[in-house]
């Protein structure tokens, strides 16, 4: 890989350990993915920022590089193990909080910002079109690549922090046009609103490590978030293309590998698949964090209403749109927590609870490993159904 | 990554054949690693408790253990024929030059010619005279000479062997090499059509055979002889 005069001296070590550290990252990676240089990127989102997914481990390398680290371009983090103000509510123990504080301090030493979300893309920092960024929340990549036409591979926690820091990417991947076209198309006709993340699971399912392009559904912006979060947990891929408004197709007319369709029976089967057990000691929504318009909506429909049943309820969010529609948030208050910060993949949920319900795809894919879960899931609608009387 | 407990070093993957030995200041040598971000948190917490692999060595390195090695400051080389290297190996590493050797291993340069008539192969049993694989079936092989090009050493060999005039190779693949001992054989393979299965052996042969290629199973073949009749005939590996 070519590096310019400067990209040496940080290589070799001027600017101190720790950028050289950041730079032989960003070069070991482009050398593997053959990237013929590095390109500036306008900001970094960096995943790894829960105890329980980068444990002591990732503690002593993120203290070690923050001794002399600081980030070079706006950056933001991933959701943490617990929700900073509320973690003694939410049944975090001492000893797990007094680590994740420790990666706290080490971000904010290093420059990042405290944006703890997979939808910075909401609020904190929205990519232009065009743009090269170094994103590593799956979700958040999905969304830029598909949605907004910025442009990220998926990176790893390190990359993205080593990314931060030179204010850089190796140029391999998404970053290049000829990866960015898509092979297998998915006809969804008729797909039901609520299930959107049913859509995006089997999508990613068929997908593998192809870019689909998606046919006959059109979706909003918030249904693009949950769409693309399945996409990206049951696929290897950070991308999909869709039909832009007036039908036509935005990457010209082409011929696929391989075109699937994916009727409504399908989509019925797939959820009915993935109901699991009618009992759940928690239900969990914002997975990706909600957005302010879908707290609003959810509260409208309870508003009014009682809370019902024993499953406690986590409804997951960025700081940004929790603190942009209090009232919203007073009346989810009444029928569980609403947590910053944190969601149900990445929280130590495997202490707290045995069996869970969500109306979110991604987490479908993640709760019966990473939170050793029994899942369930539920639409939306059954979810508040299910929680209120 | 998780196939491996950071606080003992111990490999606990069923899969990997190295079920319970350690890494601990090993020359680690896998072909690819697999799983999450995290795994390269495991390298490091190897690294830690002074568990750690000596140097990593890859087939083909991917993001996550290429990660791992630098935030733990483990040396690792990738490009490297890791099926060639066998447990217990005295393994050299030169990170900086992208280089690992095998000490006490040598590698050997062959030429491997398979005639072709009609669709027979020539395969020829190797005498009680010649150094290795006595009495195991072959194709026209020999050492490659100093200064010699591989096609030329494969006409040199053909003729010399089969007393046969071969010039242009139908087709050749990408040199494959096969551990044996302390042996690496690095086997140079070429397919030549001949118009007549009229040969005359010398020395190194006490017999020969034109069989189809779908017969070879049925013989005592010297290493890797079905692998590289495979590849110049257009099949599948097996």
């Amino acid at each position: 890989m070519y590096l310019t005069r400067d990209e040496e001296r940080i290589l070799d070590g001027e600017q101190g350990p720790s950028k050289k550290k950041a730079m032989e990252l960003l070069v070991a990676l482009g050398d593997i993915y053959k990237a013929e240089r590095l390109i500036s990127i306008a900001s970094a989102q960096v995943s790894g920022a829960s105890f329980k997914t980068i444990g002591e481990a990732g503690i002593k390398w993120l203290e070690g590089m923050s001794m002399d680290a600081r980030a070079t371009v706006p950056a933001m983090v991933n959701p943490l193990g617990l929700d900073m103000k509320r973690w003694r509510s939410m049944g975090i123990s001492p000893e797990f909080h007094s680590r994740q504080e420790r990666i706290i301090a080490a971000y904010e030493a290093m420059g990042l910002l405290p944006v703890y979300s997979c939808t910075p893309y909401l609020t904190a920092h929205k990519p232009r079109s065009g743009q090269h960024i170094a994103w590593a929340e799956s979700s958040a990549t999905v969304f830029a690549n598909s949605v907004i036409g910025a442009r990220t591979n998926r990176e790893g926690g390190p990359s993205a922090l080593a990314a931060a820091i030179i204010g850089k990417t190796a140029e391999y991947g998404l970053h290049l046009d000829e990866n960015r076209v898509p092979r297998v198309q998915i006809k969804l006709e008729h797909v039901p609103e609520e299930l959107t993340p049913i859509a995006g699971y089997l999508t990613g399912k068929i997908a593998g490590n192809r870019i689909p392009m998606v046919t006959g559904f059109r979706m909003t912006k918030d249904q693009h978030k949950s769409f693309g979060a399945a996409v990206a947990a049951t696929g290897a891929v950070s991308m999909y293309a869709f039909e832009a408004k007036g039908g036509a197709d935005k990457h010209g007319d082409q011929s696929y590998e391989e075109t699937v369709e994916i009727g409504v029976s399908d989509l019925n089967r797939c959820a009915d698949e993935l109901k699991g057990g009618e009992e759940f000691d928690l239900v969990a929504i914002g997975c990706p964090h909600c957005s302010t318009d879908e707290l609003r909506e959810m509260a409208g429909r309870l508003k009014g209403k009682k809370p019902r049943g024993n499953a406690d309820v986590w409804f997951c969010t960025s700081r940004e749109a929790y603190a942009a529609c209090p009232e919203a948030v007073s009346v989810l208050r009444g029928f569980g927590q609403v947590l910053c910060d944190t969601c149900m993949v990445v929280a130590p949920i495997e202490e707290l609870y045995r069996s869970t319900a969500t109306n979110s795809g991604k987490a479908m894919m993640y709760l019966p490993s990473l939170g050793r879960q029994k899942a369930s899931f539920r639409t939306t609608d059954e979810l508040l159904e299910a929680i209120s009387r | 990554m998780g196939g491996v407990d950071p606080s003992t070093g111990e490999i606990l993957d069923r899969d990997s054949g190295s079920q319970g030995r350690s890494v601990c200041d090993s020359i680690l040598c896998f072909p690819y690693g697999r799983g999450s971000t995290v795994g390269s948190y495991a390298i490091y917490q190897l690294k830690l408790n002074g568990k750690a692999p000596a140097a990593m060595v890859n087939q083909s390195a991917e993001p996550i253990v290429a990660t791992g090695a630098i935030i733990s400051d483990i040396p690792m080389v990738d490009g490297i024929d890791t099926s060639l290297m066998v447990s217990g190996d005295d393994v050299l590493v030169d990170a900086s030059n992208g280089v690992a050797e095998i000490k006490g291993v040598e590698e050997q340069c062959v030429v491997t010619s398979i005639l072709r008539n009609n669709g027979k192969i020539l395969i020829l049993r190797r005498s009680g005279e010649v150094r290795s694989y006595r009495g195991q079936w072959a194709g026209v092989s020999g050492y490659i000479e100093e200064g010699e090009s591989d096609l030329d050493a494969a006409i040199r060999e053909v003729m010399e062997e089969a007393n046969v005039k071969v010039a242009d190779p139908v087709r050749r693949i990408r040199p494959e090499s096969f551990r044996s001992g302390n042996t690496v054989w690095t086997v140079h393979a070429f397919l030549f059509d001949v118009p007549s299965r009229q040969v005359s052996t010398d020395w190194e042969h006490d017999e020969h055979k034109w069989i189809g290629p779908e017969d070879l199973p049925g013989f005592d073949l010297v290493p890797g002889l079905d692998v590289v009749v495979g590849m110049l005939l257009g099949r599948v590996n097996q």
